[in-house]
């Protein structure tokens, strides 16, 4: 169990607009028989089918933080109930939380970059956003959430494709490559996903950012400011660290409330191994991860996931940290 | 700290100890003092008789213990838990109230010679009990409550929560709190004995304090991690804190503790105090460390005195007999013990 290696505890979050299927998937992970044991967060209590002495109750409680930074909000009840399961973390292998369908996902994710409890016991493993393949393109249109629950995704369940024709997966699969390249997408019918494509996925780990080669979509044309959409750059030339970090400083300051997930494999100037970034709205975390590998390719990628980017004004700002 | 004999000579010459085998979630002493409780995580409860002899043990909750107090009577305790329910601690254990999936996550008592008063916090609601636990009332706070606490006298009720803290007169007939504002996510609370001031921890590393009088703001900062734990000393001179690598002690006299300086004991070794607990007779603090080191500290003398040494856990309670001779130690790891500082033959 979690404590007899001091490990921390993996959390997992599962987001998804109402009616997306996100309930039916819950009690899918709760009732196959993995031989764990989850602690799970819920804010919608009733619908649950599966006995679990460990099913916690809670308000969802989105704090802002005094720390200047205006959207850098946590979730107050996420705090409290860690905390509280911290204290009998032998009894489960992990955590689920389920937020409500209206819910903004960035609250839940900074809550485990900023509480030093929460963030010394536990660690973020992968938002999981559940999707409906038939009213996806109608949420996209009325509701800025639907759009921020894929935004921030890391792994994404399109569920009841069996409610739509080949043209409209395909259709709706692009919509949501277009605002994110980098989550791994599941297809599925009544939310039947193997549950080892669900936990455990270390998304957020730095040694895993951008693991996958995002497809990005060639064509962006068509969107509007106001749609959350993803930007990649890439650069060959070395970076100057100190120059990146005074340009990502200042973006993240300035723009951090559009930008809301932002990574990076980053090739430092004089340096054989690979620093690694990545940011939630305004909080960042970055790293050296392992060197790279030999005949590898050098260079340098980020991805901006986010509302009114600016994508020349992006590009001109990274190849400015070009190492001279 | 270098002590020329063992930091576990207290421990060893005036202390029993016992491995429970679950994180100390609290630790109380029965207002007769007859015993003292350990509450854990894995929803047991085990009673120590002061006198000596064997340790009970009761089953608590269904879950994990989440808060406990002494009881109104005597020899009783109560105790809310991650299962919903705020229990009566006696012989065995019984329902005073069940709130479902919620948590009842803090609970606190008082009784004098007129009054007997139980409380429990579940969400954004307070529950208070009469002695015999009939529900007097249910006060309503705009967020969950973090923090519970009587004043010295009973007559009101304390809660912390999101933008402050609401203060409660008991006995009123129509519930209006007295708001206390101060931006931000309060997560725990204080009524200094004088019932003069309130204070509250912060989820930014700091302390706020209000003084009832004029209505005035405190500010307490420069803490490197969050307060968990907070103790007035017994005639409120001193707050002791936990949250650096030594017991801040804040002085609320002479014009503070607003422009001035805390004192800072037991520190030095960048081991971070997880726990205090000013004794209720004299001015000495017991607190508790990350690496299980437990110290009593004079105040005024500014003298240290090791309890027990490092490595039975960090320390995650501790709590004096109302006599201030017996002390309770509780760890993350399941160690309790108490130790007798009453004169000896």
């Amino acid at each position: 169990m979690a404590d007899a290696t001091g490990e921390k505890v993996p959390v997992t979050v599962l987001t998804g607009y109402l009616g997306a299927g996100k309930t039916t998937l819950l009690n899918r992970i709760l009732s196959e028989q993995h031989g764990r044991k989850y602690a799970v967060v819920i804010n919608e209590f009733g619908e649950l089918g599966v006995d679990n002495d460990l099913v916690v109750d809670t308000d969802e409680e989105v704090f802002e933080m005094n720390n200047g930074c205006i959207c850098c909000t946590v979730r107050g009840d996420l705090i409290r109930i860690v905390g509280g399961l911290m204290k009998r973390r032998d009894r489960f292998d992990g955590i689920i939380i389920e937020t409500t369908g209206l819910a903004n996902p960035a609250p839940v994710a900074q809550t485990f970059f900023v509480d030093e409890t929460v963030r010394d016991k536990t660690r973020l493993d992968a938002i999981v956003t559940v999707v409906d393949a038939k009213h996806l393109p109608q949420r996209l249109a009325d509701s800025p959430e639907a759009a921020d629950q894929i935004a921030f995704a890391d792994v994404i369940v399109l569920n009841k494709t069996d409610l739509v024709t080949p043209e409209e997966l395909q259709s709706v699969e692009a919509a949501i490559r277009a605002i994110n390249p980098f989550a791994k997408i599941h297809h599925a019918e009544r939310a039947r996903v193997p549950i080892a494509d669900l936990l455990d996925q270390g998304a957020f780990d730095l040694n895993r950012v951008l693991a996958g080669r995002p497809d990005f979509l060639a064509d962006e044309s068509h969107t509007h400011n106001e749609d959350v959409r993803s930007i990649s750059f890439e650069v060959e030339t070395p970076l100057d660290p100190e120059r990146f970090n005074a340009w990502i400083g200042v973006l993240l300051a300035e723009r951090g409330a559009d930008l809301l997930r932002t990574k990076g494999i980053l090739s430092y100037a004089g340096e054989n191994r690979r620093f690694a970034f990545q940011a939630v709205h305004m909080i960042a975390d970055g790293d050296f991860i392992g060197p790279w590998k030999p005949g590898e390719t050098r260079s340098s990628r980020i991805v901006f996931i986010g509302r009114n980017l600016n994508r020349p004004q992006l590009r001109r700002g990274f190849e400015s940290c070009q190492a001279a | 700290m270098s002590t020329t004999v063992s930091s576990d000579h207290i421990l060893q010459t005036r202390g029993v100890s016992q491995e429970l085998g679950a994180y100390v979630v609290a630790a109380a002493f029965a207002r007769g003092g007859a015993s003292c409780t350990f509450a854990l995580g894995d929803g047991s409860v085990h009673i120590a008789p002061r006198a000596g002899g064997v340790w009970r043990s009761v089953a608590g909750h269904d879950g994990g213990v989440l808060a406990l107090a002494p009881g109104a009577g005597p020899a009783d305790f109560v105790s809310g838990g991650d299962d919903g329910r705020f229990r009566r601690i006696g012989e065995d254990a019984s329902d005073i109230a069940t709130f479902g999936l919620k948590w009842v996550e803090h609970v606190a008592s008082f009784a004098d010679a007129k009054t007997r008063l139980l409380a429990c916090a579940v969400g954004r609601q307070v529950h208070v009990f009469d002695g015999s636990g009939k529900k007097l009332k249910t006060l309503d706070h705009p967020s969950s409550v973090t923090g519970l606490v009587f004043d010295a006298k009973g007559k009101r009720i304390a809660a912390s929560h999101y933008n402050g803290a609401s203060l409660w007169f008991v006995a009123a007939k129509t519930d209006n709190a007295r708001k206390l504002e101060w931006k931000g996510s309060h997560t725990g609370i204080a009524i200094n004995p004088d019932g003069d001031s309130v204070v509250t921890a912060m989820q930014e590393n700091a302390l706020h304090g209000w003084r009832l009088t004029d209505g005035g703001h405190m500010r307490m900062t420069g803490y490197p991690g969050k307060t968990h734990s907070l103790s007035f000393t017994r005639n409120g001179r001193w707050l002791a804190t936990s949250g650096a690598d030594a017991i801040v002690l804040w002085p609320f006299f002479g014009g503070g503790p607003t422009g001035k300086t805390p004192t800072e004991l037991a520190g030095g070794d960048g081991v971070v105090c997880t726990t205090v607990a000013a004794n209720p007779q004299q001015d000495v603090v017991a607190a508790g460390f990350a690496d299980g080191l437990v110290v009593l500290a004079e105040i005024n003398a500014a003298r240290v005195l090791p309890v027990c040494g490092p490595g039975r856990g960090p320390v995650s309670a501790l709590a004096w007999s109302a006599d201030g001779a017996h002390l309770a130690i509780g760890t993350e790891t399941g160690f309790a013990a108490l130790v007798d500082f009453s004169k000896q033959q």
